[in-house]
């Protein structure tokens, strides 16, 4: 009884000594790495760090792979997300604890890149870390990063990987992330469950669980690790079934990628459709406005380039709206007001107009240019595992459900619109009646070039800013307006979204290109039964 | 009525061809009669880059390195003695127009050789015009291969001066020991020959058929959604990398989707040929850092004849009033442009003429000290022997230099993955020749 | 008087284009290029005057002119690769081994004629007929065509259809054994494209002139009451869509050669638009305009971009907007307008001094 009491002092003793041995391995080896005599030693130097694996220094090595590892009065620290207005980072020590940064009277310190030296790890180095990656990527303050990480995990028979696994688990705060964490658990037991009624609850488990390796897992213990035919089958089965809806979340994924293209189409064709149901107007520099949207976007960008975070984007939806507007208005007295009621004439003429606006626009802002996606709209939100519903996508959505709804407010609820809708019925009637027509034309081309500068302004959260990025759009806004019926709200929407879902669920059966071709035809065949669009005039008005 | 047209159409005929002609001759005789006035002869060259359309946004540099390289000659006193004289012409991103301008600058204004093309297209285009017109074309940008004309100089990389490496570096245990490869390209002939290529060379390697994926997008594509979810899934269990050559302005909704969608260079990087700092040069590239890209040259190389380049590039855009003024950059198209106005002026200088087939002959091994350091024409055809380097983007849209070839590598321009039969000698052969 | 007139200057404009283009090649003062650019105008001035039929004399905007055009164009470029090699090099890259079936009639230039008409010829039958049943018009029709150009162009573009994709078909050597760098078989491309052009004009002259001609002028103007007049308007709208789509192809046909590259290019948004734009430009709904147009826009073209190639793209622009605006009816139009204002002046100036 003493004896053994006494064995296991010297047990505890000689763990405390190992791993006090191995914190202070490690501090030499991080040692080495921050001032590396050479490059071989710091190369050494990581493998070691990786082959210890103590969670103390996972930080550290989490802040090497991100590219964000610098020092600070010999401290070996990173950034802490985001810069401030002002470009300046808060700072976290990452070795040998972690903690925030202070400043002397207790605030937290901010500083920029340039005060801070950038340890440089080569790409080689850091490449030795991602077998681990998961294993520290776990300690990340980042639910995504550690979502992943539990995903990634795959030395799971390893004694000190469970108890890692165990110990974040037991204090993992996000629901994804906390889901997946305990899957990783379950499927440590599966491997060790010793009968059929165990392994299968764990299967179960797992499948009810459903991370992304889920079914790979599943399939792998079915085919070889399984302890009988029974549950290997079992597995089998629920792997098939994962699979399948996973193929099913795959159509969720196209519907929502075909709403995402849809809204983009109506965002550009509400525009064109009002003032072509309006003036008759074939408006071929829509798409320039459309530019200009997104150029206005980008100079705000830039003159925002210091600091205020988001506000760059938020002020700029208005203003592309104001700015293209104007824009449109300029045109329109100068050029289009000559063209009313002669779409084809006025087709010619405003090609050329787009003509001079990209080559204006090449010429001032010369190449290839983007804006940066704010961060509220960067990533993307996992709606269910392995379904990722990008944010910037969301947005675009919610913004055309929003403009539609106040384009139908404006035209069905206010004096305006309904002038506009007379006027779009038959001009000359409503001169008859009192309507200013010249000035209801000026607005409604005002309204319909803003909407254009809108969706140029929301494209810059997906695409780029070039000087002909409006022609790209301009033929499909115009597939999307003739398939609605000109001037028709209702007839924009059922067909923009028409197009964006045929587009897209083609695209999953053909290549991108015959997914194209495949909806022209189909619209083709489509006019053969409505000719004038699929809300047509009705009645006197039909005719001409 | 119908006399006042014809009468019109044919004044409108007679001062058109008149004008023409005139357009035609006026080029040359300001030339002589500057000769005679300013007793200074000079030599004319032609550049052809597209100033307007779609390629605009890569071909304008490249006229700028052109004519950058034209104004070192002529302050140091020319070539053999000669001032050089550049015709800049804009084919418009038309490659019919590429074809007729080519005709113009050789046939009408009897340049001694031009610098030009970006794309496949416009040099498949003009093509027969400088064979049957016995012209010199110097053509910059890495391309697919598969071609050995006597009329071009090709400063670019073939396809073993680039894509091999870069699948050989990402097979490499130092360069992450990928096993899945994804080949996604704009839908042209250099990204279907290079993906050709790609996939021959990663068969022979052992890289199971069904681990590569080969998938095209038409030019301007702007929505990868699909795609992204197809690698997504490709890469879910590891090892899996891209090997991109998307064109142009496609790139920006590409990287952006990808890193909206949760991936990213840890977990599945994206070697990029078609990448470069010009690209990078005013896009958002927060996304793309971590991201890979394989040239000849990077800006960040660090001898110093190429920070003397990347300085006098910078002075040069900012004197001229160029867009973007201090802040452009140098990339490998670029370095290879401005290569190829020195080559062929050394090449002149050695053959002691502007002919043609001199030039052309004083071409074979000739070695300049680019900003690349020194590069070498081989020696049987009309290719350029130059390093490789891999780099990673950085957030400032430079590259880290990762990687770099031992010394220069010779150019393959029929690859031996593909066409083991065939091989390009100007010297000892006619050209394309079948390999015994 | 007036025919003697009009005769005259028939036979100065043949004179300039016939006679002294060519003399003043032959006397060194122009060279070989200039003739051939002038030659590939007067190709699109031919596909400008099925254009001018379909648009200015029926009403009917066609934005598809460039896609037969292509059709034409790539017809012959096929039958001269296949006078280069068995197979052409794309295919031995794309490893194909055998050609494809739709290359094999290329190889007889007699065919390759037939089909380059018959093609285009047999689609355009097929997309009026479907359009135009439809009672598709208007701004519909111009969109409709506009996409199918597209997606044909998308197609094109593609390497699987074996049409060369991006890079189109190119490096020829010889039509008929005759060798296309010769200058002399350049020249004799020059005339066979002024002679078919002119025959192309004549013909069309009479079809506007023509009770056929009267009842497209008449579908313009009103179709409905052209229909309660008992014709059938589709037939009409069909037949000159077919005439049309035929001189596009034959002026493609006629450009390939003397260009030596067909790309897909040829036939983008930006292409179709500008072809109409050449007839906008010259007066649509006059054949001279049609001519006209094609031949000044493409001149302009050709020398703005080697005369200022920053900013040819606003020397077009404004063009466009200026001709639009205040030009309805073209060149044409303003031509004599300011005749009819010349003469006026020149009436009163003769009244007053009486």
């Amino acid at each position: 009884m003493k004896n053994s009491l006494k064995f296991g002092w010297i047990l505890l003793l000689l763990l405390v000594a190992m791993a006090s041995r191995a914190q202070d391995s490690s501090s030499l080896y991080v040692a080495q790495l921050l001032h590396p005599q050479s490059d071989s030693v710091r190369t050494h130097a990581i493998g070691r760090l990786v082959a210890l694996r103590i969670p103390a220094t996972f930080p550290l090595l989490m802040a090497i792979n991100d590219k964000k590892l610098y020092l600070l009065d010999n401290q070996a620290i990173t950034i802490d997300g985001k810069p401030s207005d002002e470009e300046k980072y808060r700072l976290h020590r990452v070795y040998p604890d972690t903690r925030p940064l202070h400043n002397s009277s207790g605030d937290p310190l901010l500083l920029s890149l340039s005060q801070l030296k950038t340890v440089d790890i080569p790409r080689a180095d850091r490449l030795l870390l991602l077998p681990i990656a998961p294993l520290f990527n776990l300690y990340s303050p980042d639910a995504q990063k550690r979502i992943q990480a539990y995903g990634q995990l795959t030395d799971l028979q390893d004694p000190q990987v469970q108890k890692i696994l165990a110990d974040v688990v037991s204090k993992e705060t996000d629901y994804n992330a906390l889901r997946i964490g305990k899957e990783s658990l379950y499927a440590i037991q599966l491997h060790t469950a010793k009968n059929e009624a165990t392994a299968k609850a764990y299967i179960d488990s797992i499948a009810r669980n459903w991370s992304d390796n889920a079914s790979a897992l599943l399939t792998a213990y079915g085919s070889g690790k399984a302890f009988n035919t029974n549950t290997a089958n079992y597995a089998i089965e629920k792997a098939k079934q994962l699979e399948s809806k996973y193929d099913n979340l795959q159509r969720i994924q196209n519907l929502f990628s075909g709403l995402s293209l849809g809204s983009i189409l109506i965002l550009i064709a509400l525009g064109l459709s009002i003032v072509y149901g309006l003036a008759g107007v074939i408006n071929m520099a829509h798409g320039e406005f459309m530019m200009i949207g997104a150029y206005t976007t980008y100079c705000i960008q830039m003159l925002f380039s210091r600091g205020y975070g988001d506000w760059f984007f938020i002020i700029s939806l208005p203003l592309s709206f104001i700015v293209a507007g104007l824009m449109g208005l300029i045109l329109e007295r100068l050029v289009i007001r000559h063209l009313y009621s002669k779409p084809l004439e006025s087709l010619l003429a405003t090609w050329g107009i787009s003509l001079i606006l990209v080559q204006t626009a090449r010429l001032i802002f010369g190449d290839l240019t983007a804006v940066k996606t704010p961060q509220l709209l960067a990533g993307g939100w996992q709606a269910a595992p392995h379904l990722t519903l990008p944010y910037n996508r969301i947005f675009i959505i919610a913004l055309t459900a929003v403009m539609v709804l106040l384009t139908y407010l404006m035209l069905f609820k206010t004096k305006l619109g309904l002038q506009i809708r007379a006027v779009t019925q038959n001009r000359q009637m409503s001169a008859c009646l009192g309507v200013e027509t010249r000035r209801i034309a000026a607005v409604t081309f005002f309204i319909g070039s803003g909407l254009a500068g809108l969706a140029g302004c929301a494209i810059t959260l997906i695409g780029n800013v070039v000087p002909d990025m409006g022609q790209t759009y301009i033929v499909d806004s115009f597939l999307v307006v003739v398939t609605g019926g000109v001037g028709k709200l209702a007839g924009t929407i059922v067909s923009g979204l028409g197009i964006g879902f045929f587009t897209k669920i083609s695209e999953a059966f053909f290549q991108a290109v015959y997914g194209k071709v495949f909806i022209l035809l189909f619209i083709m065949l489509f006019m053969q039964y409505k000719p004038k669009g699929l809300f047509p005039d009705k009645g006197r008005i039909a005719e001409e | 009525m119908t006399s006042a047209f014809f009468k019109n159409l044919s004044l409108f005929a007679l001062t058109a061809a008149i004008g023409f002609s005139s357009c035609n001759q006026g080029a040359s005789k300001s030339a002589s009669t500057d000769s005679t006035a300013t007793s200074k002869e000079t030599v004319k060259i032609g550049v052809l880059h597209s100033l307007s359309g779609t390629m605009a946004i890569s071909e304008v540099s490249l006229k700028d390195a052109v004519q950058m390289a034209v104004d070192e000659i002529n302050a140091k006193g020319g070539v053999l003695g000669k001032q050089i004289e550049p015709v800049i012409v804009d084919p418009a991103s038309d490659w019919d127009l590429f074809a007729e301008k080519a005709k113009e600058l050789l046939i009408d204004k009897k340049v001694s050789a031009v610098f030009g093309c970006w794309t496949s297209v416009s040099r498949k285009s003009v093509l027969p015009v400088f064979e049957q017109n016995n012209g010199l074309l110097f053509y910059p940008v890495q391309y697919e291969g598969e071609e050995c004309s006597n009329s071009v100089i090709y400063t670019g990389a073939t396809p073993n001066q680039q894509l091999i490496p870069a699948a050989e570096y990402l097979m490499s245990e130092k360069g992450g020991g990928y096993k899945k490869f994804y080949l996604l390209g704009t839908d042209y002939v250099f990204p279907r020959t290079a993906n050709k290529i790609l996939k021959a060379y990663l068969l022979s390697k052992g890289i199971p058929k069904e681990n590569i994926i080969e998938e095209y997008t038409p030019f301007h594509h702007q929505d990868y959604q699909t795609i992204i979810s197809k690698i997504k899934r490709f890469a879910a269990d590891g090892k899996a990398c891209i090997l991109s050559t998307i064109n142009g302005d496609s790139n920006v909704p590409f990287y952006k989707e990808f890193a909206n969608q949760g991936l990213s260079a840890a977990t599945c990087p994206i070697m990029a040929f078609s990448v470069a700092e010009d690209e990078l040069r005013s896009m958002d590239t927060e996304f793309l850092v971590g991201h890979l890209a394989a040239w000849n040259y990077f800006q960040s190389n660090d001898l110093p004849e190429n920070k003397k380049f990347v300085d006098d590039f910078k002075a040069f855009c900012a004197k001229k009033g160029l867009p973007g003024g201090d802040k452009r950059v140098t990339d490998d198209p670029i370095c290879w442009a401005y290569t190829g106005v020195y080559l062929w002026a050394k090449a002149a200088e050695k053959a002691g003429s502007f002919d043609v087939s001199k030039v052309r002959n004083a071409l074979y091994s000739l070695e300049f000290n680019s900003p690349d350091g020194l590069v070498k024409m081989d020696a049987r055809n009309h290719h350029l022997a130059k390093p490789v380097v891999i780099g990673e983007i950085k957030p400032d849209g430079q590259f880290d230099i990762l990687w770099k070839s031992e010394g220069l590598v010779d150019p393959q321009p029929w690859s031996p993955l593909t066409s083991p039969d065939k091989d390009c000698d100007w010297v000892n052969h006619n050209g394309t020749y079948a390999k015994k | 008087m007036k025919t003697n007139n009009s005769s005259l200057y028939y036979i100065l404009f043949i004179a300039i284009f016939a006679i002294l283009l060519p003399a003043g090649h032959l006397s060194g003062f122009l060279s070989i290029n200039t003739i051939s650019i002038w030659g590939r105008y007067f190709c699109f001035a031919i596909a400008a005057l099925g254009i001018d039929l379909i648009w200015g004399y029926t009403g009917i905007l066609s934005m598809c002119q460039a896609f037969f055009f292509c059709l034409g164009s790539y017809g012959i470029a096929m039958h001269l690769v296949l006078q280069k090699t068995a197979l052409p090099d794309f295919m031995v890259w794309n490893k194909i081994t055998t050609l494809p079936f739709f290359w094999q009639p290329f190889n007889s230039f007699s065919l390759t004629v037939i089909l380059c008409m018959l093609i285009p010829a047999a689609l355009a039958f097929l997309i009026g007929f479907v359009l135009f049943k439809s009672r598709i018009k208007g701004v519909y029709m111009a969109i409709i065509t506009q996409a199918l150009t597209l997606a044909m162009w998308l197609i094109f573009l593609r390497n699987e259809t074996n049409l060369g994709g991006t890079n189109g078909l190119t490096d020829f050597k010889t039509l008929l054994g005759f060798d296309l760098a010769n200058t002399q078989v350049k020249l004799a491309l020059y005339f066979i494209s002024f002679t078919v052009l002119c025959l192309a004009y004549m013909a069309c002259h009479r079809i506007t002139r023509s009770k056929f001609g009267k009842v497209l002028q008449a579908i313009r103007d009103s179709e409905s009451r052209v229909s309660y007049t008992a014709y059938h308007t589709v037939n009409f709208k069909l037949a000159v869509f077919v005439v049309a789509a035929l001189l596009a192809a034959v002026g493609g046909m006629l450009y390939l050669p003397q260009t030596g590259i067909i790309t897909p290019g040829r036939m983008d948004v930006k292409a179709s638009v500008e072809m109409v734009m050449w007839v906008a430009l010259g007066g649509r709904g006059n054949l001279k305009g049609a001519v006209i147009g094609a031949l000044l826009v493409n001149f302009l073209y050709s020398v703005c971009t080697s005369w200022f190639p920053d900013s040819w793209l606003f020397i077009l622009g404004f063009l466009f907007v200026i001709t639009v605006l205040y030009f309805d009816k073209g060149l044409i139009g303003l031509v004599t307008t300011l005749r009819a204002r010349i003469g006026n002046l020149y009436l009163k100036t003769a009244q007053t001094t009486n």
